[in-house]
């Protein structure tokens, strides 16, 4: 039922897009000006981030607040090792793992927490790095900021090398994102949010799996800050405060938090509303944070959800059965 | 052989004593564990699989004590179990809900290769619940997501993930309870022959006694915390303390 024969009409449309867009995406800067240009490297970057945030709130089903922060390490890190002299691809996988690291530390105290708690906690540290952000002057160069080596790739000019790099990593990123949601891990992560008294049974253990889904969602959240840093070309420490958190929630909800393609969706609207809203000031965080609720209350499970939404309804106006719907489980404790 | 052995268990919330002195066996081919609601049953499953910890007593399987630590060490031991409501992943597909059943084998140095595509043991992860979806009729759902599914699907789809690993002890927490007929055969008759077929020892809560007999040729009878007589289902059932149990106290009044 899900298998469709090798040849279809539907197969052959599927591909047939995917081919164009694959050359539109490609040949991006010759077809648009420099500022269209520039607002397309901010979608892949925030798809990027938004990416990670599928992992950890999709799957794991986690709420962490923290991945601002983590695009903060991968913009200022790889920046500072560039600096130093390390090659850009070094210096990312390297302001990465950091990243990742700090992923885990924020994690080891988070696996005992939920809900509210755990959003509060992850919170807390994402304040933490805004304020080292700030403090740590001689590497980031605090309130004063950090100018950003541009990167060059071949012949290409800046812009078209911010482009490509943005949209390899944002590629790169949705196809790893893609194969561990079909991988153990990913059933693993779904396990733990919604089968959470079975998994032990199952000799997983939650804890190992939410401090992967914390360590991959850091990591991923400093590849997008990398971007974002290129993209930016001058950092400021509140750069990755509330408003990008907002935002970055907006990303990974609006499209579906479950979906890989979800982020993609969330960062075009996005930048698209900061297109729209940069003339209202500071009121801009304001509505961004209405949307969000908006999104939250509304749509919890995003714009990708229509499609299978609409689909089940179909199914159950053609077969009014049996089906029984199964609630989310959130209940903890000893099974029964 | 022995592989699930109890002796004197007791398990106490609070104030309030579930078991008391349970002493029970279980070797490879099926055993009964049947009794009212609230006499403990399932209190039996979560002291073996080390959801909670007997205040007293021992439990043993294959001849080891209980691992400290919860769930997983018990798990790792090759012990599966269901639960009374099933707790599957209702995002995901009947074939990968199967696969959670052997994902644990798959972590230790095998995620990246399975990331990557090319990890024989995924493959034959995937072929074995291939093959037990198809033993239990589920093969057409197999793409479906599990939530679509009726909730006697459901069922059989958390035996099959509990049989997946090839584990040595399974306990199966009233499998058949809310199956239509037709899904009690669909259970049964695979679940029986899987049974056989790959030696295991598997214990079966189940209140429908005609179930209890085309499985086990031993049954366990569980009251108020204490195990009240064990043998062959006809025999026990026949037991005038087990007549009593089920009747209730309504009766135990009149003949004491
Ligand atoms: N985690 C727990 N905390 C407190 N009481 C419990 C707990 N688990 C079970 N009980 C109590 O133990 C008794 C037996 O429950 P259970 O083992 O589920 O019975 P059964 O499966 O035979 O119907 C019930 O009275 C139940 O309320
Ligand atoms: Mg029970």
């Amino acid at each position: 039922m899900t298998h469709l024969p090798w040849f279809s009409t539907r197969r052959l449309l599927g591909g047939l897009i995917a081919v164009v867009a694959a050359l539109l995406l490609l040949g991006l800067p010759g077809l648009v000006n420099s500022y269209q240009l520039f607002l397309a490297c901010l979608v892949m970057t925030m798809a990027t981030a938004g990416l990670g945030l599928v992992l950890i709130m999709g799957w794991s089903g986690q709420i962490v607040l923290a991945q601002a922060g983590f695009m903060g390490v991968g913009a200022y890190g790889t920046t500072s090792l560039v600096a130093l002299g390390l090659p850009w691809p070094l210096a990312v996988l390297l302001a990465g793992l950091v990243a990742a690291l700090i992923g885990v530390a924020i994690g080891l105290p988070a696996t005992r927490l939920r809900g509210f708690y755990l959003a509060i906690a992850t919170l807390a540290f994402a304040e933490l790095m805004l304020r080292i952000f700030i403090e740590a002057e001689p590497i980031t160069g605090g309130i004063a900021g950090l100018v950003v080596t541009p990167v060059v790739l071949g012949n290409l000019d800046v812009g078209g090398s911010r482009w490509y790099l943005c949209l390899g990593l944002a590629a790169v990123t949705a196809l790893a994102v893609w194969r561990i949601g079909r991988s153990g891990l990913g059933r693993r992560l779904r396990a733990v949010r919604d089968a959470d008294v079975a998994v032990g049974s199952l000799a997983i253990s939650a804890t190992r799996a939410k401090l992967l889904a914390f360590a991959l969602s850091a990591f991923i959240g400093a590849l997008a800050g990398a971007a974002y840093a290129q993209v930016l070309t001058y950092l400021t420490p509140h750069i990755f405060g509330l408003t990008l958190l907002i935002e970055l929630l907006i990303v990974a909800f609006l499209g579906g938090v479950s979906y890989v393609g979800g982020p993609f969706l969330g960062a075009v609207v996005v930048i698209g509303l900061r297109e729209l809203l940069q003339d209202i000031g500071s009121w801009q965080r304001l509505a961004f944070g209405l949307v969000l609720a908006l999104v939250v209350g509304f749509l919890p499970r995003g714009l990708a959800s229509l499609r299978s939404r609409i689909g089940a309804a179909r199914r159950r106006r053609a077969d009014t059965s049996t089906a029984t719907p199964q609630a989310r489980d959130v209940t903890a404790g000893v099974a029964s | 052989m022995t592989v699930l052995d109890l002796s004197g268990v007791d398990v106490r919330f609070g104030g309030n004593q579930v078991l008391s002195g349970v002493d029970m066996q279980a070797a490879a081919g099926f055993t009964g564990l049947i009794g009212p609601n609230g006499a403990g049953k399932t209190t039996v499953f979560n002291a073996v699989t080390g959801y909670v910890r007997p205040t007293a007593g021992q439990i043993r399987i294959g001849g080891q004590p209980v691992p400290p630590g919860g769930p997983v060490p018990v798990a790792r031991l090759g012990v599966r179990r269901t639960f009374q409501t099933p707790r599957l992943v209702g995002e995901l597909d009947v074939l990968s809900n199967v696969l959670t059943g052997l994902d644990s084998e798959l972590t230790r140095g095998h995620g990246l290769l399975e990331f990557l595509g090319i990890s024989r043991r995924a493959r034959a992860a995937r072929s074995r619940a291939v093959e037990l979806l198809g033993a239990f009729g589920l093969a057409d759902a197999a793409g479906e997501p599990v939530a679509n599914l009726p909730l006697g699907s459901q069922k059989i789809v958390e035996v099959a993930r509990a049989l997946a690993s090839r584990p040595s002890l399974v306990l199966l927490d009233e499998p058949a309870a809310g199956l239509s007929a037709a899904d009690v055969d669909r259970l049964v008759e695979p679940l029986a022959e899987i049974g056989r077929a790959d030696g295991l020892a598997v214990v079966v809560i189940e209140h429908d006694l005609e179930v209890v007999s085309r499985l086990c040729p031993r049954v366990a009878v569980l009251h108020f915390g204490r195990i009240l007589t064990e043998g062959p289902p006809a025999q026990v059932v026949a037991h005038p303390d087990v007549v009593t149990a089920y009747l209730g106290a309504s009766v135990a009044a009149v003949h004491p």
